[in-house]
């Protein structure tokens, strides 16, 4: 690389600096000599619960390498739409990329992301890190997200919902933790004393991935899906099959019998706002929230809620659907600041760069921390159960037009919930809308039979 | 002869256009007005070119997108042709559909309320004689609230477990309604906050045009003895005729813009209870990344805009023709 007088090799002032930053490296401790100083960069990043966290570990990660790097944080929908502004553009404003689940596909489909190989080949995914159903490579010949594709980021936020029940309640009425359905419902409606408490509270209302999101542990978790086998390219719609109709009929029942009575209203905010207040006996929403549970600012449930890994039927395994976040490089920014990324993220998969993040209240993805002494404190209480649901999580969208089917499941299910359409009508008219959908955009697909 | 005939004669006279003399023009006249003509056209382009680059052109680009789909691959864009396709789905959409009837719905209702709750409100303003600063102040404050507060005050107030509205009719033994929730409440609810909110940009418009109302027509009026509703009937109403339509006009093509309320109370919900127009276009264009598609459905909505606001305009005209 020609330095700065135009000369290839090194200069003797770099000669020099460096011997020095390698002498200061055996001095110092592993946190400095992990991450190499590099070029200021940019971030761009949702404002979510866990955000706070994640803020504070960018400044310890400054703190400890002199890096600086520049969070730009927005509201959900306003920081795809700052992405898609970036990475569309010749040169890219951010130079990593905090994506969601949701949107991932559409970065890499469109080539947005750098793989990260091409940054540096030496890179490796650190093995303790999960991979959340291989969403962190993707194969540009399949066009699938898979184990055989290229790393294409590294996980920041690995968010699925877990079950928070009422472990007090739970102690007095003599129950213990639901592992199946079954004894979900049972549990549920042995709790359920409206109008001062409800059963459970579910997340029925309509919006960008609301009820949806709160549906996928009980459609995946009764063994149903969406499609047929997205990884092998089989886009057949199967959500209106008997197992969709189970998952659906359950999720209504409970709804009715032993949940909230304005179910098909309710956001994250309304369904977590009644277990901080004690209105809910439980409650499946993102593990991201456990940090409010116990804060006194914001709890009458302190140290009364405990979580569990979500429900399923039996014979079947926990389901939980992937809302996680991964940090993908810009295809579109210089390559001093590709490496800075790339810098960061490094660092940010070191155990003990994850253990920080867990201590500021942030969600780790190296199972290394579950492992960890950490995970045995009273207030870490959520990480077993999350480091078991983890490996069952399931990428519920591997193609980029994911935002059109979730915008049909979520008027469906939401006009199912609040009993304007039998479940029957609902998943036969979702099933029909997203195979329109994938008919209209060429893949694979096909449809099952309506459901009588 | 009615108590009120002289006073509509008056308002009739104030109302009339004076009429020119013409004459005849000459070839220096004509050329003068050329020259006058072409110095216009020549100072205003700048302008008019300025106007072109910023108006026309977007919306020029916008009709042509609405022909194409969009697709994204290797960090390039691709325009696919799709012919009329993207207007065609449009009457298949149903939220499309549904948001259609529900800003009709919502603008009707909600112009409705606000032109008349302004309109009483200034009239009452108009009436007082001490105090009028004051409130004038208080009724034009909701509009100086930001949308996005308007949004968190009524969500607080309007929910169902926690609301002021309900903890409130329950002390006077009514159950709980889920104002925002339930598809018989939440499009009345919506519209409710877009009245509390808009109802002083028309107590504005409606003030100002009483004030400036000729007071030698009401004098006259009263020497007819016309009775308070006879003076709003025959002479306050028609003499502000021309504010009521401007402000109408103003307010509906405001209210099918609607977005901020519905986005911030019920993201269009339940159901498709408050699914509006612009909430529709901003799922597909933005939300779902449909480029030509939300494209189609700009000009859709734009078009119907139009056709509003010409008929609204049509029938201003038809109104003074018929006066």
């Amino acid at each position: 690389m020609p330095g700065r007088n135009g000369r290839r090799g090194l200069t003797r002032r770099q000669v020099v600096g460096a011997g020095g930053a390698a002498a200061l490296g055996l001095v110092t401790p592993w946190r400095y000599a992990v991450a190499a100083k590099v070029a200021p960069m940019t971030i761009v990043i949702n404002q979510s619960p866990w955000f706070d966290s994640f803020r504070k570990t960018v400044e310890l990660y400054e703190k400890e390498t002199g890096n600086q790097v520049e969070l730009d944080v927005n509201p959900f929908a306003g920081s795809l739409e700052k992405q898609r502004n970036s990475v569309r553009a010749a040169k890219g404003q951010y130079d990593l990329l905090i994506m969601n689940g949701g949107w991932v596909a559409e970065m890499y489909f469109g080539g947005f992301v750098e793989p990260i190989a091409e940054i540096d080949p030496a890179f490796k995914l650190d093995p303790d890190v999960y991979t959340l159903d291989n969403t962190v490579y993707f194969d540009a010949a399949k066009k699938a997200m898979s184990a055989g594709g290229k790393l294409m980021s590294v996980p920041i936020s690995p968010l699925i919902p877990l079950l928070y029940y009422r472990g007090d309640l739970y102690k007095e009425a003599g129950l213990k933790a639901p592992e199946t359905f079954a004894e979900l419902e049972a549990n549920a409606k042995k709790l359920h004393k409206p109008p001062g408490r409800y059963g459970i509270v579910q997340r029925g209302a309509r919006g960008p991935a609301s009820v949806s999101y709160d549906f996928y542990p009980y459609l995946y978790g009764f063994g149903g899906g969406i499609f047929k086998n997205q990884s092998a390219g089989d886009y057949t719609v199967t959500l209106n099959n008997e197992a969709g109709r189970t998952a659906l009929d359950y999720y209504l029942r409970i709804a009715k019998e032993a949940g909230h009575p304005q179910t098909a209203s309710l956001d994250q905010a309304e369904v977590i706002q009644n277990m901080l207040t004690g209105k809910a006996a439980h409650i499946m929403v993102v593990i991201s929230a456990w940090s409010q549970v116990d804060d006194p600012d914001k709890s009458a449930v302190i140290d009364k809620v405990e979580f569990a890994v979500p429900p399923h039927a039996q014979g079947f395994s926990t389901a939980p659907g992937l809302g996680h976040w991964l940090g993908g490089i810009a295809r579109n920014v210089p390559d001093d600041r590709k490496r800075s990324a790339l810098e960061f993220l490094r660092w940010f998969q070191t155990k003990e760069a994850q253990l920080a993040y867990a201590k500021n209240g942030g969600i780790p993805v190296s199972a290394a921390s579950y492992r960890d002494p950490i995970a045995q404190e009273r207030r870490f209480r959520w990480m077993k159960p999350l480091g078991d649901a983890l490996p069952h999580a399931v990428n519920i969208y591997q193609f980029p037009e994911a935002s059109e089917v979730i915008s049909i499941l979520e008027l469906g299910l939401n006009q199912a919930v609040a009993g304007s359409t039998t479940s029957v009508q609902a998943l036969n008219g979702m099933a029909e809308q997203i195979f329109g959908v994938m008919s209209k955009r060429n893949y694979n697909t096909g449809k099952l039979p309506a459901l009588p | 002869m009615k108590p009120i005939a002289s006073a509509a004669a008056h308002v009739a006279a104030v109302e009339a256009e004076p009429s020119a003399t013409v004459s005849q023009p000459t070839a220096a006249d004509f050329a003068r007005g050329l020259d006058e003509r072409l110095w216009r056209w020549l100072t205003l382009s700048p302008a008019l070119l300025l106007l072109l680059a910023l108006s026309v052109l977007p919306l020029l680009n916008l009709f042509a997108t609405s022909f194409f789909t969009v697709s994204w691959s290797g960090g390039h864009s691709s325009f696919t042709a799709a012919g009329l396709n993207n207007y065609r789905e449009l009457a298949g959409d149903t939220l499309f559909r549904a948001g259609i009837l529900n800003t009709v719905l919502f603008a009707l209702f909600a112009v409705g309320g606000q032109m008349l709750c302004g309109f009483v409100l200034a009239l009452l303003c108009t009436g007082v004689a001490r105090g009028r600063l004051l409130y004038r102040t208080i009724f034009i404050l909701p509009i100086l609230v930001p949308g996005i507060v308007v949004g968190a005050i009524w969500k607080l107030l309007l929910n169902y477990d926690f609301g002021l509205v309900n903890q409130a009719t329950a002390l006077i033994g009514f159950d709980a309604v889920n104002w925002l929730g339930s598809a018989n409440t939440a499009l009345a609810s919506v519209i409710f906050v877009d009245i509390w909110h808009w109802t002083p940009f028309c107590f504005l418009l409606f003030l100002a045009g009483l004030q400036s109302l000729p007071q030698d027509v009401y004098e006259a009026a009263k020497i007819d003895g016309a009775s308070g509703w006879q003076e709003l009937a025959y002479v306050t109403l028609p003499m502000m005729l021309p504010t009521i339509m401007v402000t109408f006009a103003f307010r509906l093509v405001l209210a099918f813009k609607v977005f901020d309320e519905v986005y911030l109370l019920t993201g269009g919900g339940p159901g498709t209870a408050t699914q509006v127009m612009s909430f529709t276009l901003y799922q597909r264009f933005f939300r779902e990344d449909q480029t030509g598609y939300g494209s189609a459905m700009s000009v859709a909505i734009i078009f119907m805009t139009c056709l509003l606001l010409s008929a609204a305009f049509a029938a201003r005209g038809r109104m003074g023709a018929a006066r």
